[in-house]
């Protein structure tokens, strides 16, 4: 259970990160946090050649908040979780990082290296799906911004390009009295979720005027309920209409099945949270007005 | 594991049956496969080159093809070991006429164990599905080339879109 | 692959090795700086036997390249004990028997102490769910729920900080059964006697 050897490089900047990237190719992988890519290495079910670490670049830490919360590359999730700028403007992204998991995870992940490895099971992938986010990355050729619709390919695939570094998350905040909801399923507290729903609602005049719905651990990427979306906005909240949102999502997933759970607890489990997620959103809206 | 699908490939039964009986064509489709080499008539050794990502491991093994009952069914065996663990997989192909189009009828069985299995359980079935998947599409861009048997007429349209179920 | 210099800083004193940039900070400490107290149970981030402090952080060293360390502060269960007398939460671990192996001590302890200092008066649910990411296969947890909890009341009554105060500890006595060199002499004793039979 050791890696493979490889060529290291600790760049002190993004540039210097990017050109070595543009150089190596597909032999070299990104080292933030190493949480998920390291175990990978330690099994030797990823052999790069080239690790990159950019855990020595300055300047890549930082939580700026603004219309979109802005999170550099480097912040660990454990920063992220118990920043008030987080908590205050985006609570479903810290009710989420609270079950990414565990502590000594977190003090070491970072949001961004989460975004980039894509595990079908994270937290992350799905707030910024839900929230509607978009990461900026670095090449050769300059900086582009990319959606979540676009970011997340399949299994562990992005469409970062192997040249790019991700330098940043951007998630957008929800309208001002908004509610919101993180619910999942786990065996262990800090496993991957079997299932996870998050859920923001906004009202305006006693309707819904915003309802988004992300999922985790349904498919290959997170996956936005646009069904149960749809149906939810212009109608006023009910239990009645909770039943129908959950039902919309498990008509909508076709998920595999595996050791941990079948396709059918998938969908139901699937089903139940988007139900509860949008019941406590709601409660969150009342308490905000 | 058990994965089933079908899938609609725009030729003739014949020309389907022949492509994928083809070896050039089996070492072009098949996702990551390296080298394919002929050590019997329908048995092949075979060098794998597969994963996700990061997530890649070299494979070596076997691929035969059994039961034939031209031109529409057969059962196709890969079986592969490497590093990151070993696979066993033998699947039931069946063609069926559809208008110009050929429908593919495919149940496969498969074994994987080794590491890969253990710690990869969660996505070894949807990226089992995603590589059946690629294998089909390359199939489909392929006979989307050849001419369906008879030529002139109008080619069969049909979407070569897939639905697979994991029993 | 070429061999790198690596300096580390454990438990406030500095120490060299040279290793290959693959070589897991785990590893470097066990074998390079022979501090073998802390374990490697899964090598895979799963298990927390390997955890260690960086820069005041509880992290997973098996996850971590040597040279990834380069600069920081660490601190290993080595480093937890002054001379003869245990810190408190080892002490509150003994006093609780939240050891039976003791393959899965090391790294509760270095969650714990990390833990303790963030949150010195935690509920009984926040324990648990800080001790989540250390996996014991004797215990059974609940007595190392007690150990932390006994270890956070001293924190209340005596008041320590670490490096902590030295009136919470145990005197070792002489021919006490608790006393590792009697115990130890004991062990030389059954071996001899048993290499005499042969």
């Amino acid at each position: 259970m050791k890696p493979a050897p490889f060529e290291y490089f600790a760049p002190r900047s993004v540039g210097e990160a990017v050109h070595l990237l543009a150089e190596h190719g597909t032999e070299a992988k990104v080292l933030a946090g190493g949480q998920s890519l390291v175990p990978l290495m330690n099994m030797r079910l990823a052999r790069p050649s080239v690790i990159v670490d950019i855990n020595r670049i300055p300047g890549l830490d930082y939580i700026t908040p603004g219309p979109m919360l802005r999170i550099g590359a480097l912040c660990r999730q454990r920063t992220a979780e118990k920043s008030a700028e987080v908590g205050a403007r985006c609570p479903l992204l810290r009710d989420a990082l609270r079950l990414v998991g565990h502590t000594q995870i977190r003090n070491r992940g970072t949001v961004g290296g989460s975004i980039a490895h894509a595990d079908p099971a994270a937290e992350l992938t799905a707030v910024l799906a839900a929230l509607g986010g978009e990461v900026m990355v670095q090449g050769p050729k300059g900086a582009r911004a990319i959606a979540a619709s676009d970011f997340f390919v399949t299994y562990l695939t992005t469409s970062l390009a192997s040249d790019e570094l991700l330098t940043e998350v951007r998630f957008p905040a929800p309208p001002p009295g908004a509610g919101w909801s993180w619910m999942e399923i786990a065996r262990r507290h800090g496993d991957f979720a079997l299932v996870g729903v998050g859920a923001v609602l906004a009202l305006r005049d006693g309707v819904i005027a915003e309802a988004r719905i992300a999922l985790t651990g349904v498919g290959p990427t997170p996956v936005r309920a646009q069904d149960a979306e749809r149906l939810l906005v212009g109608q006023a909240p009910s239990e009645g209409l909770w039943e129908e949102a959950g039902a919309a999502v498990r008509a909508s997933l076709e998920p595999d099945g595996d050791i941990h759970a079948s396709p059918e607890y998938r969908t139901h489990v699937a089903a139940v949270l988007t139900c509860r997620a949008l019941r406590e959103a709601l409660t969150r809206v009342r308490e905000a007005s | 594991m058990k994965l089933e699908g079908t899938n609609t490939l725009p030729a003739s039964v014949n020309t389907v049956w022949k492509t994928i009986n083809d070896p050039e064509a089996l070492r072009r489709c098949t996702p990551g496969l390296k080298e394919l080499k002929e050590v019997a008539p329908d048995t092949y050794e075979a060098r794998l080159e597969i994963g996700v990502a990061a997530v890649k491991g070299a494979y070596t093994g076997r691929l035969a093809i059994t039961d034939k009952r031209p031109p529409t069914h057969y059962i196709i065996t890969l079986e592969g070991s490497g590093g990151p663990g070993f696979m066993k997989g033998q699947g039931t192909v069946d063609l069926e006429r559809e208008g110009d189009a050929t429908l593919v009828r495919w149940v496969g069985d498969i074994q994987i164990g080794g590491l890969i299995a253990g710690v990869g359980q969660r996505m070894i079935g949807g990226i089992g599905k995603m590589l059946i998947g690629q294998f089909f599409k390359c199939l489909e861009q392929t006979l989307g080339g050849a001419a369906p048997a008879g030529g002139g007429g109008p080619r069969a349209g049909g979407d070569a879109a897939g639905s697979g179920e994991v029993g | 692959m070429a061999l790198r210099e690596i300096t580390l800083r454990i438990n406030d004193r500095e120490y060299r090795g040279r290793a290959e940039t693959r070589k897991t900070l785990a590893d470097f400490i066990r074998e390079d700086c022979a501090l073998t107290g802390t374990h490697l149970g899964c090598e895979h981030g799963v298990c927390g036997a390997c955890t260690i402090l960086m820069n005041g952080e509880a992290v997973r060293s098996c996850l971590l390249f040597a040279v990834q360390a380069e600069g920081a502060d660490l601190r290993t269960v080595e480093g937890l004990a002054d001379g003869e007398h245990l810190h408190p939460i080892q002490q509150a671990f003994w006093e609780s028997h939240a050891l039976q192996c003791g393959f899965c001590t090391p790294g509760f302890l270095m969650t714990t102490l990390a833990f303790l200092r963030e949150n010195p008066h935690p509920t009984d649910r926040e324990i648990r769910e800080a001790l989540a990411g250390n996996l014991c296969r004797c215990t059974g947890y609940q007595n190392i729920v007690t150990a932390v909890a006994a270890a956070a009341e001293a924190n209340l009554s005596q008041g320590w900080k670490v490096p902590e105060a030295k009136e919470v500890r145990r005197e070792i006595r002489a021919g006490d059964s608790r006393d590792r060199r009697t115990q130890r002499a004991g062990i030389a004793k059954t071996k001899k006697r048993r290499t005499q039979r042969r």
